[in-house]
């Protein structure tokens, strides 16, 4: 069985629904096959896609505008990144952009980018329409989603679709940690996706394609 | 790291003492490693520059082909502008620390440059550190120490999983303390973390590992970084915060920004904390606590554990569904109020040696990456980034330390006093919990005592109730003796004798004599005076009697016994004699029979006294006058009664000490004779001259011949009762018994109260086991 490992960052403005989003998620699968860490800022889930198994790491982001120099840090190494902006925000969205530039820059490898456009709900004040965004998102290689934190809409699809990218994209990308499991077959039928965490297969370490770039080598100390 | 260079020093010193005894130098060593004619230079790794150039292009290519050089290993800090020189505060102190710094990097450097001079070259260098592997070795504790640690984590692998961990990290030790000297920070974590990558190769391909599932694996990835880390931390200079790198200023000028900003708030930083309230400000402690504790961990495992529960804690202070929009503030305030030590250095110690993989992935390393997000807040930090006015910033910022954050400050250090109170709190429950439980254990045990004892006594009465088919032997014992002694039946008579002196014939003769003496002793020690009165009063009934009517009868009747003595006659009639005295004696005692064996003692004592002292002073001579004199106090038979007494106790005496048991009696005599005389001759030698007219003397003399007449008979009745009551004191044989045990005794003649005893009870017979009392009293 196939095992991924990849590490999943969202990223956005304050107060577009980040954290709702992926404590809803959270919530909402908690009984099912993830295992929550503490707090919401960071979990590690267990997601089956066909027969391969892909486990994510979120990791949330502080989203205020003061901490926005120190995002690099966050999706330095990351797989996938969630872009999250408000639907009813203009500014978020156009924050959004700036965020994909930082990424581009910043990020050399190959990494699954999903745009997000949450709080769904709220239409009648929609502020960027579906067209835009998914326009965008279609032009930066994305995918769009439009979900809802508040009435639980879409959000596991983001994160299948997400799965999804990442196993299509480890066919290639050699930086995520994936490999067959022997050992997992027989736990095939098994309910607790927890213990899919066999790594049998360890792929080279390699330093030349983790992502980085040179800004977030001034910001780690 | 105040010590780091000097103990670099030493620790090099003393390896190059081992390399090289010897300052010689030869030719060859200065030569160029290579080989070829020219001239090495230490600077150059023993090469020529040639070489050294050719040498240098082969290892970089290396490199890149082995390693990239964009490496997620984090470079070297890029050199920050110099904040902490900035800073406008600047303290003695941190002057004296800046100039320290300086001079051991110079140190370091020079110590470089003196090796070098020494060493030919720093090639040389390394291998003269390949060398030190062989001297240098690996504290066997590193190695012991992991077999323990392995057997208590790993208890199901095998061993030899144990052994190629073990291997790896002595390798790896050895690896990057041989390279620690030659490359800079950088290449050395990347090293670093090839051996990991190595391992986890290892690991993956060994038939050793077949069996491991990946789970142990990484388990076996951090046992074996931090056994390797934590003993290379423990180097100074050689990982954490290495030469070259300006880890230490760094930590020096992160600190004190960190103090400088400690008027930064929670409000500041908008994070929702309240240090009124008391959860939070325990949360804070917490983690503050943790955050510290990070720089004592030696391993970066630990530093990143440390940190992983630092901001769950900090998490808990954000409430329950906390995002990274919460946590950051709340841990930047953290840290803000903590001001960890050699934060920056501890920081890159784990960034570059931590196992990368774990690193980038994982809870702990998004923590990590949390903690140096905030770091690297706090040093860029500004007004803006603080959503407040720029001025505003700056005159906080030009303010004093000391002043700002000090709410916040009171709060925590009230916090860590309540955490001590309540510590304090539990640990005094828990004893007062443990002293009741001991009380309650103690009350068991009383319990069980009083019931044992309980027990004790039942089975005693049961016993008891069994063994008066016991007791009754021995009664049967004393009854024969009695019968013995009751032969002479006048024993039965003579016990009621004490206040029936009169109707007795023989025996009251012998019984008279007794109780005068106890009497006496009594008298004699306590006061003259007394004694008198006494004498008198007991002298008259008695003497009345003994010396009106009797006296001379029992002259004649002693007379008579010790003429009739020929030794079966003797016997039953003197028998009777001593065991009037002693029954008299007796018969308190049985009236006080409490008395323990001490009395009796006393007893003895007063009796030996008796016996003792009378018999060196006045033997032959003092009787006579002794008794004259005692008559001439005496009101009653002086006239009439002195010369004869005198002259028939006189002959009396002799005639018993010579006569009696002729060897028996001899005996004690000798005996009494070496003891008595010591002890009491130089007490009463001067009693003897001066007061030949004293009522003490006539006393004593009259005793004399008490005493005489008592030995004998004691002696007569040894194979009896005496043998019992000499038994305690001492197992002396025989006849000298009664007077052996005097003897020591003798001495303390003073002691007036034993004499008081003594006529009080003259339990002589307590001394026997209590079955002789009452055979006593059963008998009249």
């Amino acid at each position: 069985m196939k095992v991924i490992e990849a590490k999943i960052v969202v990223l956005g403005s304050q107060g577009v629904g980040k954290t709702s989003l992926v404590v809803r998620y959270i919530g909402k699968m908690f009984s099912k096959h993830i295992s929550p860490t503490i707090g919401a800022s960071f979990f590690t889930c267990n997601i089956s896609v066909g027969d391969a198994r892909v486990k994510l790491q979120v990791w949330d982001t502080a989203g205020q505008e003061r901490f926005r120099s120190m995002a690099p840090m966050y999706y330095r190494n990351a797989n996938a990144a969630l872009l999250v902006f408000d639907i009813t925000s203009v500014s978020s969205f156009n924050a959004i952009k700036g965020w994909v530039k930082e990424l581009q820059s910043n990020v050399s490898e190959e990494m699954v980018v999903s745009l997000v456009g949450n709080k769904c709900d709220l239409q009648e004040s929609r502020a960027v329409t579906y067209a835009e965004a998914s326009s965008y998102a279609a032009s930066i290689g994305a995918k769009y989603c439009e979900t809802s934190a508040l009435h639980d809409q879409n959000i596991e699809q983001v994160f299948l679709s997400t799965a999804t990218a990442l196993l299509a994209l480890s066919a290639t990308n050699q930086t995520m940690r994936s490999y067959d499991s022997a050992d997992d077959e027989r736990q095939n039928g098994s309910p607790t996706e927890e213990q899919a965490t066999g790594k049998v297969e360890l792929p080279a370490w390699n330093t030349d394609n983790i992502a980085h770039g040179e800004l977030q080598r001034n910001m780690c100390c | 790291m105040l010590f780091g260079p000097n103990l670099q020093r030493s620790y090099k010193y003393m390896s190059f003492a081992s390399k090289m005894p010897s300052l010689r130098m030869d030719q060859i060593d200065l030569k160029c490693k290579n080989g070829c004619d020219y001239y090495g230079n230490p600077q150059w790794q023993g090469y020529c520059s040639k070489c050294h150039r050719e040498q240098m292009t082969r290892q970089r290519r290396a490199e890149k082909a082995s390693s990239n050089p964009s490496a997620t290993l984090p470079k070297p800090e890029p050199k920050k502008p110099e904040r902490g020189v900035k800073q406008v505060s600047h303290s003695s102190f941190s002057k004296f620390e800046e100039k320290r710094l300086r001079q051991s990097e110079t140190s370091k450097k020079a110590n470089l440059l003196k090796f070098s001079v020494f060493k030919k070259s720093s090639t040389e260098e390394h291998e003269h550190s390949e060398k030190r592997a062989h001297e240098f070795k690996i504290p066997a504790m590193v190695n012991e120490g992991m077999k323990r640690d392995f057997r208590t984590r790993f208890p199901a692998l095998p061993a030899h999983v144990d052994r190629d961990s073990r291997a790896f990290v002595h390798s790896f030790i050895m690896d990057v303390i041989k390279c620690a000297n030659v490359m800079t920070v950088d290449e050395l974590s990347e090293r670093v973390q090839r051996q990991y990558q190595r391992f986890m190769k290892h690991m993956d391909t060994s038939q050793h590992f077949v069996g491991v599932d990946s789970d142990t694996k990484e388990l076996l990835m951090d046992f074996v970084e931090k056994h390797a880390m934590t003993y290379l931390h423990e180097l100074p200079s050689v990982v954490f915060s290495p030469n070259g790198t300006d880890d230490e200023r760094a930590d020096r000028a992160m600190s004190e920004r960190i103090q400088q900003l400690s008027w930064v708030g929670e409000r500041h930083l908008e994070c929702k904390l309240d240090r009124n309230q008391h959860a939070c400000r325990q949360l804070v402690y917490k983690a503050i606590s943790e955050l510290l504790g990070m720089d004592s961990a030696a391993s970066p495992g630990g530093k990143l554990a440390r940190v992983r529960r630092c901001c769950r804690h900090v998490l808990a202070l954000c409430g329950a569904p906390a995002s990274a929009d919460d946590l950051l503030p709340a841990l930047i305030f953290t840290v803000l109020k903590a001001n960890p030590p050699r934060l920056v250095s501890n920081i890159n110690f784990v960034t570059r040696f931590c196992n990368a993989q774990r690193l980038m992935t994982g809870e702990g390393g998004y923590y990590f990456t949390n903690l140096c997000c905030a770091v690297s807040f706090i040093e860029n930090l500004t007004a803006e980034s603080l959503n407040m006015d720029k001025k505003e910033f700056d005159c906080y910022m030009s303010m004093p330390a000391s002043i700002g954050g000090s709410a916040w400050a009171a709060a925590l250090s009230l916090c860590g006093a309540t955490r001590e109170a309540e510590e304090q709190r539990e640990a005094a429950l828990r004893v007062l919990q443990d002293a009741r439980e001991v009380q309650a254990r103690a009350q068991a045990l009383h319990t069980d005592a009083l019931a044992f004892q309980e027990q004790i006594a039942k089975k005693v009465e049961d016993v008891l109730a069994k063994t008066p088919l016991e007791i009754k032997p021995r009664r049967e014992i004393p009854r024969l003796r009695r019968s013995k002694t009751a032969d002479a039946s006048p024993l039965i008579d003579l016990e009621p004798i004490p206040t029936h002196n009169p109707p007795r014939s023989l025996a009251t003769d012998t019984s008279e004599p007794p109780p005068p003496l106890l009497n006496f002793d009594v008298v004699s020690a306590d006061n003259p005076q007394i004694s008198r009165t006494i004498v008198e009063n007991q002298v008259p009934t008695e003497e009345k009697d003994s010396i009106e009517d009797q006296i001379h009868e029992t002259d004649s009747g002693e007379i008579c016994s010790k003429t009739c003595e020929p030794p079966v006659a003797a016997q039953p009639t003197e028998p009777k004699l001593n065991i009037l005295g002693f029954e008299v004696i007796e018969k308190p005692s049985t009236s006080v029979p409490p008395r323990n064996l001490e009395q009796t003692f006393e007893l003895k004592q007063a009796s030996s006294l008796e016996l003792l002292t009378p018999s060196p002073l006045g033997f032959t001579p003092f009787d006579s006058r002794s008794i004259d004199e005692l008559m001439t106090p005496d009101e009653f038979g002086s006239d009439s009664l002195a010369p004869g007494l005198s002259n028939i106790n006189y002959d009396i005496d002799l005639s018993d000490l010579s006569g009696d048991n002729s060897v028996a009696e001899d005996a004690p005599k000798e005996a009494k004779d070496p003891f008595s005389p010591d002890g009491l001759k130089t007490t009463f030698d001067p009693f003897a001259p001066q007061t030949s007219a004293v009522a003490y003397k006539e006393v004593l003399d009259k005793f004399d011949e008490f005493t005489l007449t008592d030995t004998k008979p004691n002696q007569s009745f040894d194979p009896f009762d005496v043998i019992h009551r000499s038994d305690p004191f001492s197992p002396v044989l025989t006849v000298n018994m009664e007077h052996k045990p005097n003897d020591p005794f003798s001495p303390e003649q003073r002691e007036a109260s034993s004499i008081l005893d003594d006529s009080d009870s003259p339990t002589s017979a307590c001394l026997l086991p209590s079955p002789l009392q009452p055979q006593t009293s059963n008998k009249p």
